[in-house]
């Protein structure tokens, strides 16, 4: 039996050595605040320990194309009477907002409205098929739980190796963290120091941060010709990528996208779902330039079903058109400075205009 | 199926759990199934070679016994030529052939066939010759049993790359099989997990950088670049193979057999000649039976010992596989013997003082590092490329191995270090049950958060 205990010994204790470390706060403390897993936790824990000036609570989420800036939209707070906090953050698809929102309020009761940034409300497919996402376990390791195994694994059912490696690293999630812990052991006082003053200092880094100066005038797209033209100064690539944005055609729509957002922001809508917490959708500001082949209207659109359903509004959609200018764009997607300002105080405005109209 | 795969380990666990459940009389088969099993998830195809070599053996293992004394080498010559006709054929043909072709100014590649090397023959084909001659020494009973020599040949932990394991020692576990000991139960899983370790914390870890300059060598100028490739390969071979050899001895212990030890820290040797007391010991120790001291040892005098030498080396070479670069590589190891020979065998033998031992033990990493060119080059003159490079390659200071190997190197030398002074991984399986348990812990958190996992990396000696 000596071999059996110590072989118990040895399986509990590595379980054991495995959760202090990864399924705790631990590893947060040297964790590289700008690796995906970092900010995401980094985002999450900032929201989480933010200070609280007013009972009425906005919390946005989307991804780097959500040019919304809470400290522009908090300076109207005297007229809007809302406060608002973002925890957008760039590459993050909705199934990882569902779970940065799950983090942000566990209890689902901690916001008047989340309000959630799309591209369009047409599910229009994009490139990319993102129910096979390899990056969204990275994002994501901080936030999962065991518990979360059958369901975040078998999100990526249509890729078995995908789903082994999630349900793996939901387990052993070391796994995950070898790249981040590999980069910690080459420095580890200059981790130790970063992490901590990022803990410390990262909230008014993002708060305080006002977007890009830069922006697109000069550019041109002749979608009749189909020619993007570019002033000097611009890159090759920087002009392969307009073109791509603007020219190429659509993928053909399979309605892969359209099962995905409806997976997961059903998701979102399951856990706010019998809480006041509304949940707000709008429609991003397209871009510098408007193709002229906009999708047609989806009636079962994820967000159009999800619309008839109690405590879920639509922004209208075209309420930023009026953003869609070089001059307020850094490139093909991004709003720069002026643009995000001017965005976030829009947003404000009308996300509290529909609060208070309910 | 790779050692370091989670579907082997699902396939372990089930024959560890249907091999003790099951009553005795069945073990065996059980076994025998399994490594067939394990043999055809590779390629079903050369099962039959696999087959057709072991009844070849076993019958003329057999007919030698029962033979006259005159009347046994013919059954002996039998098994020899098809063993090594098999080998011949699938191992060096094309090889032969093409040199040939060459020699004949004919276009290089007139005669080759496509042939698929069949995994593992060069060490079911040693371990076959080895029990055929032992029969024929009359140091061997021949096995009566067919499913016993079956299992000989084909055992699963090491059938693929060993290690060689001689018929008495297995099949005096065989013949007198027992539970393994509670030590044993916890030496075997300490070895399989620190074979992995060293497989996918270490070897896969310096697996990309070799890679990298091998492949590419005009990429990678210089005398700096040249030494970080040397390097992480010497790293990647030694970890690579040790590691599997670990596992495999670990999981014959679960499973009641003791294979030998194949590996004892080898670049902490002080010698070429302690160097071949280190690395691959059981293929050693094969040469040196079956090959060395047939072809008189060193009993002939000074200058037949040195040829004796330099044939073992270079056949041992050429074991390893078809090129000249093998060949070299064995004829600069026998060299190197020889040489320590002539300048006196003791010398060699003896462990240098203390303060001496560093210098004697970096020497002979260098000497081995040299020679790791000639095994992991793609061709001779790649090989002399980049021998020129070691020794004069420039000013060119492009250093490859990333802070990130230099640590890993160190912290290696460290812990073989303190395994020589004190042997203490073969302690700890007797030690107090915290110790085990925190050692085991510390190497399965290696594994999670240093090991190569993203993919599973097949071993180095799987191609021989």
């Amino acid at each position: 039996m000596r071999a059996f205990y110590t072989l118990l010994l040895t399986v509990f204790g590595f379980w054991a050595v495995e959760y202090a470390i990864f399924h705790t706060d631990a590893y947060y403390t040297i964790l590289r605040h700008d690796s995906s897993t970092g900010s995401v936790e980094t985002y999450v824990r900032n929201e989480l320990k933010r200070g609280r000036t007013n009972p009425h609570q906005v919390l946005t989420i989307g991804d780097s194309r959500m040019g919304f800036l809470p400290r522009y939209a908090n300076e109207l707070a005297p007229g809007t009477g809302y406060q608002f906090a973002s925890i957008a953050l760039g590459g993050a698809t909705p199934r990882d907002w569902y779970y940065m929102l799950r983090g942000a309020d566990p209890q689902a009761n901690k916001y008047s409205a989340v309000v959630i940034a799309m591209e369009d409300y047409e599910d229009s497919e994009i490139e990319e098929d993102l129910s096979v996402r390899a990056a969204d376990l990275y994002y994501l390791i901080g936030r999962l739980q065991y518990v979360d195994l059958p369901y975040f694994a078998g999100s990526y059912r249509h890729d078995r190796a995908l789903e082994w490696a999630a349900a793996r690293g939901i387990v052993l999630k070391g796994l995950v963290y070898k790249r981040d812990f590999q980069e910690f052991l080459l420095h580890p006082v200059e981790r130790v120091k970063l992490a901590e003053q990022a803990r410390r200092d990262s909230f008014f880094w993002y708060y305080n941060y006002v977007g890009p100066n830069q922006s697109m005038e000069g550019v041109q797209v002749d979608f009749v010709n189909r020619t993007v033209t570019v002033p000097p100064g611009f890159t090759e690539a920087q002009k392969a990528a307009y073109t791509f944005r603007f020219l190429a055609p659509h993928p053909p729509d399979h309605g892969v996208h359209s099962e995905y957002l409806h997976q997961w922001l059903g998701k979102i809508y399951e856990h706010y779902h019998g809480s006041k917490t509304r949940m707000v959708f709008l429609h991003l500001p397209r871009g510098p330039f408007v193709r002229p082949d906009q999708p047609a209207v989806n009636p079962h659109s994820s967000v159009r079903e999800l619309a008839q359903k109690p405590g879920v509004l639509l922004l209208p959609e075209h309420l930023f058109d009026l953003l869609e200018r070089p001059s307020l764009f850094v490139d093909q997607m991004h709003l720069n400075g002026p643009g995000c300002a001017e965005f976030s105080r829009m947003l404000a405005r009308e996300v509290a205009r529909e609060l208070d109209a309910l | 199926m790779l050692f370091n795969t989670t579907q082997f380990f699902v396939f372990l666990t089930i024959v560890l759990a249907v091999f003790y459940t099951a009553p005795r009389f069945l073990r065996r088969i059980i076994l025998l199934v399994a490594s067939y099993v394990f043999y055809l998830s590779w390629n079903y195809k050369f099962v039959v070679l696999l087959l057709g070599l072991t009844v070849v053996d076993y019958g003329a293992a057999i007919a030698i016994e029962n033979a006259a004394a005159a009347r046994k080498k013919p059954f002996l010559l039998i098994s020899l030529a098809a063993n090594l006709g098999m080998l011949g054929f699938f191992k060096y043909y094309n090889f032969f052939v093409d040199n040939l072709a060459q020699l004949l100014r004919l276009p290089p590649h007139t005669w080759a066939l496509s042939i698929v090397l069949p995994l593992g023959i060069s060490f079911h084909t040693f371990q076959s010759i080895s029990y055929v001659v032992d029969v024929y020494r009359g140091e061997q009973k021949a096995i009566r049993n067919p499913i016993d020599y079956a299992l000989f040949i084909s055992f699963f932990p090491q059938l693929v790359a060993g290690p060689i394991v001689r018929a008495r020692e297995f099949f005096g576990d065989l013949d007198a099989w027992r539970h393994p000991t509670q030590e044993e139960v916890l030496r075997g899983v300490l070895l399989v997990v620190l074979g992995l370790t060293k497989k996918m914390a270490f070897a896969d870890q310096f697996a990309p950088l070799a890679d990298s300059y091998f492949q590419n060598l005009a990429a990678h100028p210089g005398g700096f670049a040249a030494w970080s490739g040397v390097l992480a390969f010497a790293m990647q071979i030694f970890f690579d193979f040790s590691g599997y050899t670990d596992m495999a001895i670990g999981m014959a212990l679960l499973l009641g057999f003791h294979f030998p030890v194949n590996f004892r820290r080898p670049y902490l040797a002080f010698s070429i000649t302690d160097f071949w007391h280190r690395w691959h010991m059981s293929l050693s120790r094969w040469l040196r039976d079956y090959l060395y001291i047939p072809l008189g040892g060193n009993r002939g005098g000074r200058w037949k010992t040195y040829r004796n030498l330099m044939l073992t080396m270079l056949l041992g070479g050429l074991w390893h596989g078809a090129s000249w670069n093998f060949v070299v590589w064995g004829g600069y190891h026998g060299a190197l013997l020889s040489i320590e020979r002539m300048m006196g065998r003791r010398e060699f033998e003896k462990v240098p003082p203390a303060w001496f031992y560093p210098v004697r033990a970096l020497i002979t990493f260098g000497l081995v590092c040299v020679g790791w060119v000639f095994f992991r080059a793609a061709t001779f003159a790649d090989s002399r490329y980049v021998i020129g490079q070691l020794f004069h390659g420039g000013r060119q200071m492009e250093a490859l191995l990333p802070r990130w190997l230099v640590y890993m190197t160190g912290v290696s030398l460290v812990i073989a270090i303190i395994e020589e002074k004190f042997d203490w991984t073969e302690k700890l399986s007797r030690g107090p049950a915290w110790a085990y348990a925190a050692f085991t812990i510390l190497l399965l958190l290696t594994v999670e958060l240093i090991g190569v996992t993203e993919k599973a990396l097949p071993f180095v000696y799987f191609q021989f």
